[in-house]
């Protein structure tokens, strides 16, 4: 068989393994948080009789032995049944798949335009080494670095809603309203702006950065000289024969990235309301929703196994110096 | 006797009435619209019974009806569901004739038998006070299918506050055909939880988990001409300022139950198009304090307690940390009651000097370091004002030499901390009065709810046998008058004896815009069915 059919099935199954432990460490972890789900439920109704709890606590499966419920999880994982989430009332696979659309939405249109304009800025700056444009990049990427993510959302929304009044100010699309299909999309694109802008301009500047560096490492190169030396534009060189050897880290960074892809953003998506995976999350912590959160725990860490097995085959693609054993 | 102090009742309640009825025309100043709201967190069920939580109680209101409406701060009970009702002279039979035309969200009639099961089998059993609304309810019998009569061990005072919307919802009986209503897993989970069948004016239309909620006319509903709107939404928006600004835009029209930060509601307030209002909560009543663990010196002697309030400037913290939008704490019924309140209360005094002089007493002197003894507190983990709350406690408390460490815990650490283990010196919190101080305020300070694992109890270990005995004898007695001179001693004994320190009586602060109108009707406007709100 090839070396690398060999490699790719090694690394899935590799998978299953990996995935267990994390789950494992998750539900660990998870019972050291301190309150249960029966406590808040209670608590939120403004208070409860203790035989309300324990019922309650009862009928959620909480009220058994630590190692019993560990086997339960465990034997439902492997029949990929992730289980009901005993605070929304709803199975926790409906939950992920409601908000998985939005998420990805929203991930993949920011990173994308991130890595687009992150790469070509990066390439600008470096080609352009200290002249102005270089320090003009450098400086905006060490702004979008620094900004903090909510307070940016929050000027933006300040000022394209209630300044200029031409962008809505937060929820992924206008609701109740009956349109068709290509009005829908745009309005959804009016609603993705803002919040690709705030989270696109945090990731913007890290590839910019990289890519900057990358390239000036790369430009110290022999074949760098040697293109030269044929007789190559400046703008050939940079673009064609330093830009592609530079690509690497800046794919490892993007990989890794991707891979977090599932977690959603929580900043963005609180201060505009997105319906993402990041915010459900949070509120599951919060509400010791256990199910939910071992649910959501486990698909993103499968999503991120995937996605290295992923980049690392790309890198092979990308550098053929690469060999897979 | 009894009838001439019920008659003076009545006709003070209708004075209140008069003055709240100016929204309450029985016309719609407009038919239709969306009425877009917001509220932070997102409701996990559509029903009260799943969890009577703010968010749950606001939406399922519009969608579940009880017995009766009510008019007013007082709750000045009117029909609903029930057309009308008779009360027997010892006031442990009540006669309820209910309406003949009205019809579930799916069509199917309603009738006498789903009030039974309702009380029976879903709110007695499984509603957060559901004992003690109906833990005296001896029989309930439907000799036909539109009466319903309750039979009562004893006469319970407060009987007709129970029937709001948020309470006591009707749920239908055919909708539990097929469940297991004898545990608690099997009435959360059933799909009318998250799918309602109501009789209320507007049904679920869609529900986007994360991003919005949409409910509809109900075209068959009973009251012709009603409701005005066509719609309610409620937007999901978790950030605060991102909630001011969709009201402020324009974009929402009402965020009710101070959904917004303080400062935001301060700011909106100044805006011509935006109404505010601290009226239509008077039978939530919201009260907060610092629960104290009284197991365990210094805590346990009472002029400790007393130097710590005497410590703690209570307008100041309704002014700087709550901007303005409460009152300073007195006792443990607010002052918006408008017939229990303790009127000859005296507000409790801020004076360092004082408090120093009475821990010297006590006999907690300064250390060398000025420490006269060291303590943890706890804060209720609801937003930033908790948290600046702790710090300007452990600020003031520092100055008359108590060295306090503030603990940060989430909402189910903090559970856990304060009412499973105990294991706290002073938390702050607040609790609901309800409708009747039987109801809120009796859970915090008898000694018959000490529980270990019931939360919003008496956490403090808090034990008077005299006001244990009051409490008894308020939740059973009719006559208003003795009522009233039971809970003014009540209300004395606990504003003397600090087992919690009273700080501030909050209040819910709703902010709409003022082309809405007929939101405040009552002491539950945001838990009424909104069947006669318009908008222009």
């Amino acid at each position: 068989m090839p070396a690398k059919l060999w490699f790719v099935l090694k690394r899935v199954l590799q998978v299953v393994p990996v995935v267990l432990a994390i789950a494992a460490l998750n539900f660990l972890l998870l019972h050291l948080a301190p309150g249960d789900a029966a406590d808040i439920i209670a608590a939120q109704s403004g208070g409860a009789s203790p035989e309300f709890v324990a019922e309650l606590r009862r009928s959620f499966g909480l009220d058994r032995p630590l190692y019993q419920q560990f086997l339960v999880y465990i034997a439902r994982l492997l029949t990929f049944d992730l289980g009901w989430s005993n605070v929304q009332q709803r199975p926790v696979f409906d939950l992920i798949a409601d908000r998985v659309p939005a998420t990805l939405l929203l991930m993949m249109t920011g990173i994308t335009l991130a890595l687009i304009f992150g790469t070509l800025l990066g390439i600008l700056a470096a080609m352009r080494h200290r002249r102005w444009t270089d320090s003009v990049v450098s400086v905006l990427a060490l702004l979008a670095y620094a900004t903090p993510q909510f307070w940016l959302g929050l000027m933006l929304i300040v000022l394209f809603s209630i300044t200029f009044g031409i962008l809505p100010s937060g929820g992924m699309m206008t609701i109740g309203a009956v349109m068709s299909a290509g009005a829908r999309a745009l309005d959804i694109a009016r609603h993705l702006l803002l919040p690709t802008l705030t989270l696109g301009l945090f990731y913007m500047a890290i590839y910019a950065r990289l890519m900057r560096s990358s390239m000036l490492e790369v430009y110290t190169h022999e074949y760098i000289t040697t293109a030269r030396a044929k007789g190559l534009s400046e703008a050939r060189v940079g673009l064609v024969h330093a830009a592609s050897n530079a690509l690497l880290p800046v794919v490892t960074l993007a990989g890794v990235q991707i891979g977090h892809l599932l977690g959603g953003s929580i900043l963005v998506e609180t201060v505009f309301g997105w319906p993402g995976l990041g915010r459900l999350v949070f509120d599951a912590l919060l509400q010791r929703d256990l199910n939910l959160l071992l649910g959501i725990l486990f698909v993103s860490s499968v999503v991120v196994v995937l996605i290295n097995l992923a980049v690392d085959l790309l890198y092979g693609f990308l550098d053929p110096r690469i060999v897979h054993k | 006797m009894i009838c001439n102090r019920s008659a003076r009742l009545i006709l003070a309640a209708s004075f209140i009435l008069a003055s709240w009825s100016a929204a309450g025309a029985q016309q719609c100043g407009k038919t239709g619209g969306t009425l877009t709201y917001v509220y932070h967190p997102e409701p996990t069920a559509l029903s009260t019974i799943a969890t009577s939580a703010v968010p749950v109680a606001i939406i399922s209101t519009k969608i579940y009806e009880s017995l009766l409406s009510y008019e007013g701060a007082a709750l000045t009970p009117k029909p609903s569901l029930a057309e009308s009702w008779t009360v027997s002279d010892d006031k442990k039979t009540y006669t309820f004739k209910l309406r003949h035309d009205v019809k579930w969200h799916d069509g199917k009639p309603f009738t006498a038998e789903d009030v039974a099961f309702s009380v029976q089998k879903i709110v007695r059993p499984y509603s957060s006070r559901g004992k003690v609304y109906f833990g005296d309810l001896a029989a309930l019998e439907t000799p036909d299918p539109y009466t319903v009569v309750f039979k009562l061990k004893d006469a319970v005072p407060f009987f007709m506050n129970v029937f709001q919307p948020g309470e006591t919802p009707i749920l239908p009986k055919h909708a539990f055909d097929g469940i297991d209503v004898g545990t608690a897993a099997g009435v959360r989970g059933a799909e009318i939880m998250q799918k309602p069948i109501g009789t209320g004016p507007f049904r679920l239309k869609e529900w986007r988990k994360g991003s919005h909620i949409i409910l509809e006319r109900n075209p068959g509903y009973w009251d012709k001409g009603r409701p005005c709107l066509d719609q309610v939404v409620l937007r999901v928006l978790p950030d605060g300022a991102a909630r001011a600004i969709a009201v402020e835009t324009g974009e929402v029209d009402l965020a009710p139950m101070s959904g917004l930060p303080e400062a935001e509601i301060q700011r909106l307030s100044k805006l011509p198009q935006i109404v505010t209002s601290r009226e239509g909560a008077e039978a939530l009543g919201p009260n907060m304090w610092l629960e104290v663990n009284l197991r365990e010196k210094p805590l346990a002697d009472v002029k400790v307690r007393q130097a710590i309030s005497m410590a703690l400037d209570r307008q100041r913290i309704v002014d700087v940390i709550w901007y303005g939008q409460g009152t300073p704490g007195i006792g443990p019924i607010v002052s918006s009651n408008p017939t229990f309140f303790n009127k000859a209360l005296k507000p409790y005094e801020y004076s360092p000097a004082k408090a120093n002089a009475l821990l010297d007493e006590a006999g907690y002197r300064r250390g060398a370091d000025g420490v006269r003894f060291k303590m943890t507190q706890n804060f209720l983990p609801y937003g930033e004002n908790w948290l600046r709350l702790a710090e300007y406690i452990r600020q003031e408390l520092g100055k008359i030499g108590i060295a306090v460490e503030t603990q940060s815990l989430d909402l189910g650490g903090w559970l856990k901390a304060i009412y499973t283990d105990w294991n706290f010196n002073i938390t702050s919190t607040f609790s609901h009065n309800y409708s009747d101080p039987s109801i809120g305020v009796e859970r915090t300070f008898t000694s018959e709810n000490i529980k270990k694992g019931a939360t919003f109890t008496n956490s403090m270990g808090y034990k008077n046998p005299r006001v244990d005995e009051l409490f008894s004898k308020v939740a059973r007695e009719n006559d208003v008058a003795v009522r009233k001179k039971q809970f003014d001693e009540i209300q004395q004994i606990l504003h003397d004896d600090l087992p919690v320190i009273f700080l501030m009586e909050m209040s819910y602060t709703h902010v709409w815009n003022k082309r809405v109108h007929g939101l405040i009707t009552n002491g539950i406007s945001m838990y009424s069915s909104w069947s006669g709100v318009w908008k222009e």
